[in-house]
């Protein structure tokens, strides 16, 4: 789980193109959206297609993911026991 | 059209191959060799905080900060219109975007990528950091789209539509752009200058406070002009102390200005600026922001210099840039207009 929690890191880290920080900045427990790493519902959509791109995961419904992007932590969960490559 | 009324040119800068916005390039003008050359970049910081600038390609950041610093220096925070030109807009974001269109099979296409791969993108954000929910137009028309957004903005300040105008034109290259429009013979011709980014913003305004303000006094776009049209254009924009030529080293796009100029200009003093900017779609903007730095300074660089070099003061400016069929033109006074 924690290879996972890091390789899922650097994914968002470029995906959002967040220049500033590093893996080591992000608290994998804090929430991604409104505070912690303060990501927007563009963000959402961009990890929409990170899920999908990168472990096969095609979430369709929104409030599914509003509960998986609570934080790194819980995405990581959700992908490990759901996903496809 | 010739002007009606005053309109000022009260703030201009750039980000160019030239050291960004400031115009040391008058005195420690950068020659550049080779193909293309990416923009200076000044540190966007000051303009875009992190959070604001991680979605932002470097197009976006140069529009947002030549924006910022023409509306403090014009005192103008809240335009009336503004006004985008721009040759193919945000090229890098379009290109990523097609790369993943092509690489995913039209699916799982990135949403800041589609976002910013449209033209009109710029303007909008200008508009949304500034809150300036006025007029907005961009203008894509290849190597005229510089003209044609001054022409709305100047048509639309001389009918009194609007007292206020933020004109930006601005232009990125990729490896990728580069290499195409060098293949359909674009860039890259024998001779020819090198190719590089352009951003710059102009402050057009209908008032001033400052008696050395540059004036736009004159602004046409013209679809393959008859001799009669041009002898009569001549006529109506009265006399020229320079004409700023958008020479590249292109024998046939030269030709084309020399032939004009010696037909119509032979006296006045001949300055180029694409051999210190560099070509782009929207290098004619960088031209204008030459010609009112030169106005304003009364002094140019040795470099930009063609022929008939002049001592005494420069009243006025003519702006030339042709392109394919088109002739562009802007004349640029210095000082207030007598009434």
């Amino acid at each position: 789980m924690d290879q996972l929690i890091k390789e899922l890191k650097e994914e968002i880290i470029e995906v959002l193109n967040l220049e500033e920080i590093t893996p080591e900045d992000i608290d994998e427990n804090a929430p991604l959206f409104g505070e912690g790493l303060g990501l927007d519902s563009i963000d959402a959509l961009e990890l929409i297609v990170l899920m999908e791109k990168n472990y096969g995961i095609r979430l369709t419904d929104p409030a599914q993911g509003k509960e998986i992007f609570k934080s790194i932590a819980v995405m990581a969960d959700y992908i490990s026991k759901n996903r496809k490559k | 059209m010739k002007c009606t009324k005053p309109i000022y040119i009260l703030a201009t800068n750039q980000i160019s191959i030239q050291e960004p916005l400031t115009d040391n390039w008058i005195e420690n003008p950068v020659i550049y060799e080779g193909l293309y050359h990416e923009a200076i970049d000044p540190p966007f910081k000051k303009w875009l905080s992190p959070g604001e600038a991680r979605r932002l390609g470097k197009i976006m950041k140069r529009a947002v900060a030549t924006s910022a610093v023409t509306m403090e220096q014009s005192g103008i925070q809240d335009p009336d219109a503004i006004i985008t030109a721009t040759g193919l807009g945000c090229v890098k974001n379009t290109e990523l975007f097609l790369t993943d269109m092509c690489n995913n099979g039209e699916q799982l296409l990135k949403p800041t990528q589609f976002m910013q791969s449209t033209h009109n993108t710029i303007g909008s954000l200008i508009a949304i950091l500034n809150r300036c929910h006025g007029y907005n137009v961009t203008y894509a028309n290849g190597d005229t789209s510089t003209e044609n957004a001054m022409l709305d903005a100047v048509t639309q300040l001389t009918s009194g539509d609007i007292r206020t105008a933020l004109v930006g034109a601005h232009d990125e290259m990729t490896p990728c752009y580069y290499t195409l429009l060098e293949r359909i013979g674009y860039y890259g011709a024998e001779g020819m200058v090198t190719s590089g980014e352009t951003a710059v913003s102009f402050m057009l305004s209908t008032e001033t406070d400052n008696a050395a303000d540059c004036m736009v006094e004159y602004i046409d776009v013209m679809y393959r002009p008859t001799d009669n049209q041009l002898s009569g254009l001549v006529n109506e924009i009265g006399s020229i102390d320079c004409i700023m030529a958008g020479l590249n080293g292109r024998h046939d796009t030269d030709d084309k200005y020399n032939s004009l100029i010696a037909r119509h200009f032979n006296n006045s003093t001949i300055l180029q600026y694409k051999n210190l900017f560099g070509e782009s779609m929207t290098a004619s903007a960088l031209g204008i922001y030459a010609a009112t730095t030169i106005l304003s300074r009364q002094r140019y660089p040795e470099a930009m210099l063609v022929r008939n070099g002049v001592n005494s003061k420069i009243d006025n400016i003519l702006c030339i840039n042709m392109s394919g069929d088109y002739i562009a033109i802007l004349k640029l006074s210095t000082g207030k207009r007598q009434s």
